[in-house]
């Protein structure tokens, strides 16, 4: 494949799993303009393996080992740190009144979500995505067994959440 | 929230990503232009840098050894050699990171990839604890025979006060700092600041993939 016809494929590649990089990013980072930085990093690590793409794996399953991998090693300082120096957004929401929009239960489960620890984070991702279970196994690179039964602890970690919320909102 | 609640709740919020989610193709083009360096290979300049300070460093040392050595005293040559030594072998963990940045494919199952990712950062925490170790040679490099024969009972006293402190903290502090002890007060008195929380957070990760070898 010549340069541009990779490009392309790229690009189109980027198109159709924008929602991967935009959740996992979201799921991150904190603020706006670390999660606007790692989005970049995202696909210039994602643009720089493209050619080490090996089609035995799904497009998405490619693409969440990436993604989840900058995700996780990204460690971000408090102190603003060099960025790519593309200007603007790659990923963005157009309707930004959209985000207002989000119920209070989606909006508890994303601060659940960003509480959990780093791999369990990612498992959870995955989870909710409705990823089967071989392919969670094959992107985190563990047992199908041991991914079950991870995920059954934490979903009892976020039930846990829920409930002591609940009961806190009702002393109040 | 039972469990069908909180997926459905994600899936509307996956549907509404899905209708007002745009790429920016101009930009995610550009990116396609960059030379852009893989994210851990922006950590070799500085890693390279210090092993070449370092072993200079240490050929300083060594020379200013071999150079002194018939006038200089035992204790001169002690703290030299171990000062050197403990130079060099943070020079080795150093030299080790580097190999451990090549070996990242970050197209590896997460597990895989960040176990290399977090021992590379970790491994700072050993060049931290082993500088420690010579704490007390700054004590002592300065002591000579006649030092010992022309002081008095006092001084005595007060250096073998001051080298014993050092060399048990030194000590102390090489066997304790570990992530285990993050949560106590001396510990967060060293790695206190935001320059150490990257430090922290690859410890955190390099101890959940450790849970999956168990």
């Amino acid at each position: 494949m010549n340069e541009t016809g990779k490009q392309a494929t790229f690009l189109q590649v980027l198109q159709g799993h924008k929602g991967i990089i935009y959740k996992i990013a979201n799921a991150y980072c904190k603020n706006d303009e670390d999660r606007k930085d790692l989005v970049q990093e995202m696909i210039v690590q994602l643009w720089r393996s493209f050619e080490n793409y090996s089609d035995q794996y799904k497009y998405s399953t490619w693409i969440y080992r990436v993604a989840l991998n900058v995700a996780i090693s990204s460690y971000r300082k408090e102190s603003k740190r060099k960025t790519i120096p593309i200007p603007g957004e790659i990923i963005q929401l157009v309707d930004q009144s959209s985000k207002l929009e989000l119920n209070e239960h989606l909006r508890l489960l994303q601060q659940f979500i960003s509480e959990l620890k780093e791999v369990d984070r990612a498992l959870m991702l995955l989870y909710l995505d409705e990823r089967p279970y071989k392919e969670i196994s094959e992107i985190m690179g563990l047992s199908e067994s041991n991914v079950a039964t991870k995920m059954g602890r934490i979903k009892k970690i976020l039930q846990q959440k829920f409930e002591q919320h609940q009961t806190s909102s009702y002393e109040r | 929230m039972n469990d069908n609640d909180i997926r459905s709740a994600w899936q509307s919020y996956s549907q509404l990503l899905n209708d007002s989610l745009q790429l920016n193709k101009q930009n995610a083009e550009d990116i396609t232009k960059l030379k852009a360096k893989s994210f851990l290979q922006s950590m070799q300049p500085i890693k390279i840098f210090t092993v070449a300070v370092g072993i200079l460093w240490v050929l300083f040392v060594f020379t200013l050894l071999v150079g002194s050595w018939s006038y200089s005293s035992l204790f001169f040559k002690s703290a030299a050699l171990i000062q050197g030594s403990i130079s060099a072998i943070a020079i080795i963990i150093y030299l080790y990171q580097l190999y451990l940045i090549q070996q990242v494919d970050i197209n590896q199952p997460v597990m895989a990839a960040q176990r290399i990712i977090a021992q590379i950062k970790t491994s700072t925490i050993w060049v931290t604890r082993i500088l420690f170790l010579q704490l007390p040679i700054w004590t002592t490099f300065y002591l000579t025979a006649a030092t010992f024969q022309n002081g008095q009972t006092g001084w005595h006293i007060v250096q073998i006060i001051i080298t014993g402190a050092f060399t048990l903290a030194a000590l102390w502090l090489f066997f304790n700092i570990k992530y285990e002890n993050r949560h106590t007060k001396w510990f967060q008195l060293i790695f206190n600041g935001k320059d150490w929380s990257p430090l922290m957070q690859a410890m955190s990760v390099l101890e959940q993939v450790e849970e999956e070898k168990v």
